[in-house]
């Protein structure tokens, strides 16, 4: 990666600028993208969950309704969006040919792309991650009933839940990720063109995802780095395996929440340091927990039983008391910050998409959520919309589709 | 203020049908083609003209009801021409302007024509503010209908216009934009399905002839949009665009989307370039 002459300069010091190249793990907004920036689309499990390791610095979580007429319809959408993925994902030259679904057959037709990548696509670790939510599964029209995934409900409405009906619902999630803003407002539109009058927009919304200050894990808009704890993919909290009760063609897919969560940037900003580490449990400087020095430090809480360093009631310590009892409720978060506007009251719209993947909803997210019901973050958060859905398994070789296994 | 209780009855098919032009099968040059739309649009504009004198009657009778719903029959039957992104020129531009680009917008005293009329219509106005407007209007149909033997349309004109007067939906009609007061967005807009329909028929045999089967996939979709935005009535009325459930506006945008794709493919197949 190339380090641009203006980053050096603000950075004046020796210091600031030894932590610059500290941080080169990292992708700077400006370095030009390479051509191998491309996350592999087959495998056994959707790329936008584990893969790419390092989580792409833009998203969109676009939920549509399927308006699909039957299940010949569906499965022509989803090889659809297949191919898309593929090509998206894959990377485009100018001079490359593309397959002939993709072309309208007619001289001088509008051009086969929207052109906001210029002529050579560079496929900046762009990601498709499909869902599928409860209302897909419960179509008469499709009649999937007997595939659905155990557990794949509505979401749950939580007690200090906000829901506004316009972010919610949806048959259908895409899940875009690539390190450029404009490869994933590409990406979305690409796909819209192409399947137009199969899937209308229901909600969408966009998301950032920071470079870390300094260094670490990034920050959210509260100030503190977040996604320090994830478990790692071999701990298999993640993919549905075999024996689990699942339906056989669920295997490798996994559960996705979506929570788009407002946080009150304001009213934080007017709350003391001491309060704000307390209600996350964390150091804000560091990220490390309350009592340690380096984000990577393990909080010990066996030995802190009254909460006297960190709050029992604070996020982290509720989120994952870090328990023999607890150890499976665990999930992987991988949510995106979000900006959209002003709020009545003049305040910024600002907050957190937060998402999750796990291989039961109730067992995982919902039990974390509970946990946190009365958290003293919750007078500084609104969640208001999002939804549950199921991650489909992985394409495993080419002709595959995502879904697939719906049909078989 | 709130919009009056006004459910125009419309047949749910919409527009009346009209008699075909004077032809047995379609029209086999776009000579005939462009032949047959001049015919087609003078009984148009005789029609407007008809609904405009009963707009005008309306509303002298301060008969408000009467006169909202003479005003959604003129409407249509300026959307059933076809006059999709200015076509006409400047007579055409007359006779239904929007409000953009004018300072205060609806208010502004340039603002004229039948989305001007719509405009004062739902915000109480009466005759006193409304015949001037209405009159200058009877002249413009007038000057349209006098000067259309001359107003040639292009060739390259009919196939744009099978194309564009549905993107005139989405952009003016459906995305609530041009809408003054009326909420009948829906209402316009299934005028706009039978223009593009009529138009269609008119380019069938040429279409077909550049893309066999390509004019019964078009009309596959524009049955299928007909019939999202009648799914929308309510008792036979028309409910404002923006208060239809969610599930049946996703219907009627992705049947219109549908459609516009197909549609955007016309110019193209019948340019020579
Ligand atoms: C706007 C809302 C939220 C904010 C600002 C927030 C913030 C944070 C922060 C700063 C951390 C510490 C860094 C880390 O370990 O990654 C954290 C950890 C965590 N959060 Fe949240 N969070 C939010 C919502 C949620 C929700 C809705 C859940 C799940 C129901 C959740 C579950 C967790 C978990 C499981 C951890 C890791 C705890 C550990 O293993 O030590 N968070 N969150």
């Amino acid at each position: 990666m190339q380090l641009q002459r203006r980053s050096f300069l603000i950075g004046a010091g020796g210091a600031a600028a030894s932590g610059l190249l500290s941080a080169t793990a990292v992708r700077a907004d400006d370095a030009p993208e390479a051509s191998s920036d491309v996350v592999g689309f087959l495998g056994e499990n959707q790329a936008g969950v584990y893969r790419p390791a390092s989580q792409q610095q833009s998203a969109c979580f676009a939920a549509f309704k399927v308006l699909s007429r039957d299940t010949a319809e569906l499965k022509a959408l989803l090889q659809k969006l297949t191919v898309k993925a593929t090509i998206l994902g894959g990377g485009h030259g100018a001079g490359d040919a593309l397959p002939s679904s993709e072309l309208s057959g007619v001289d001088g037709a509008p051009p086969v792309n929207s052109g906001v990548m210029g002529e050579d696509i560079a496929a900046a670790n762009f990601t498709l991650t499909l869902g599928l939510a409860a209302s897909l599964f419960d179509s008469p029209v499709f009649g999937l009933a007997a595939k659905k995934p155990k557990g794949l409900t509505d979401m749950k409405v939580f007690p200090k839940d906000q829901i506004e009906e316009e972010w919610t619902g949806g048959d259908l999630i895409l899940q875009l990720c690539a390190d450029s803003t404009d490869m994933v407002h590409y990406a979305l539109r690409d796909i819209m063109k192409a399947t137009r009058g199969q899937l209308q927009l229901q909600w969408k919304i966009n998301g950032f995802h920071n470079r870390p200050r300094p260094d670490g894990a990034p920050r959210n808009l509260f100030g503190y780095k977040d996604g320090i704890v994830n478990p790692a993919q071999d701990e298999q909290l993640v993919w549905i395996r075999g024996g689990s009760g699942q339906p056989s063609w669920a295997e490798g897919g996994t559960f996705m929440v979506v929570r788009i969560i407002r946080m009150l940037v304001e009213f934080w900003d007017r709350v003391g340091l001491g309060e704000q580490d307390n209600m996350i449990g964390r150091h804000r400087a560091s990220g490390a927990p309350l009592g340690k020095s380096k984000e990577t430090d393990t909080p010990d809480y066996a030995s802190d039983p009254h909460g006297e360093t960190v709050p029992l009631n604070a996020h982290i310590r509720l989120a994952n008391p870090r328990t023999q009892e607890t150890s499976g409720s665990r999930m992987l978060r991988r949510g995106y910050n979000y900006e959209l506007g002003v709020d009545l009251n003049g305040n910024m719209q600002a907050g957190l998409i937060f998402t999750s993947f796990q291989q039961n909803i109730q067992e995982q997210f919902e039990a974390t959520q509970t946990r946190l019901a009365n958290e003293p973050m919750t007078d500084y958060i609104e969640p208001f919309g999002g939804g549950y859905f199921f991650v489909v398994p992985g394409v495993q070789k080419d002709g595959g589709f995502l879904g697939e296994g719906l049909f078989a | 203020m709130t919009a009056p209780a006004v459910s125009p009855a419309r047949p749910a098919q919409g527009a009346p049908t009209r008699p075909q032009p004077t032809q047995a099968g379609p029209p086999a040059t776009m000579d005939d083609a462009v032949a047959a739309y001049h015919e087609y649009v003078a009984e148009r504009l005789t029609e407007l003209r008809q609904h405009v004198l009963a707009l005008r009657a309306n509303v002298g009778n301060g008969d408000v009801d009467s006169a909202m719903q003479a005003w959604l029959d003129a409407q249509q039957a300026w959307q059933s021409v076809g006059a999709a992104y200015g076509s006409f020129g400047d007579l055409g531009s007359a006779i239904a302007p929007g409000s953009r680009g004018l300072e205060d917008g609806a208010a502004n005293p340039d603002f004229t024509g039948l989305r001007r009329i719509e405009y004062g219509l739902w915000h109480g106005q009466g005759a006193g503010e409304l015949i001037p407007v209405i009159d200058k209007l009877l002249t413009d149909v007038d000057a349209l209908e006098a000067k259309l033997p001359e107003t040639a349309v292009a060739p390259s004109d009919m196939p744009l216009r099978l194309h564009e007067i549905l993107e005139d939906t989405q952009r003016d009609h459906l995305s609530g934009r041009g809408d003054q007061g009326s909420g009948l967005a829906l209402a316009l807009a299934r005028a706009d399905v039978d223009a593009t329909q009529e138009v269609l028929d008119m380019l069938r045999g040429l279409l077909d002839n550049l893309k066999s089967g390509f004019p019964a996939r078009l009309d596959g979709e524009l049955a299928a949009l007909r019939a999202a935005i009648d799914a929308t009535q309510k008792d036979g009325a028309w409910t404002d665009y923006a208060k239809v459930a969610l599930a049946e506006r996703q219907a009627v945008n992705a049947a219109l989307g549908r459609a516009l794709e197909s549609l955007s493919l016309v110019p193209p197949l019948f340019s020579t370039d």
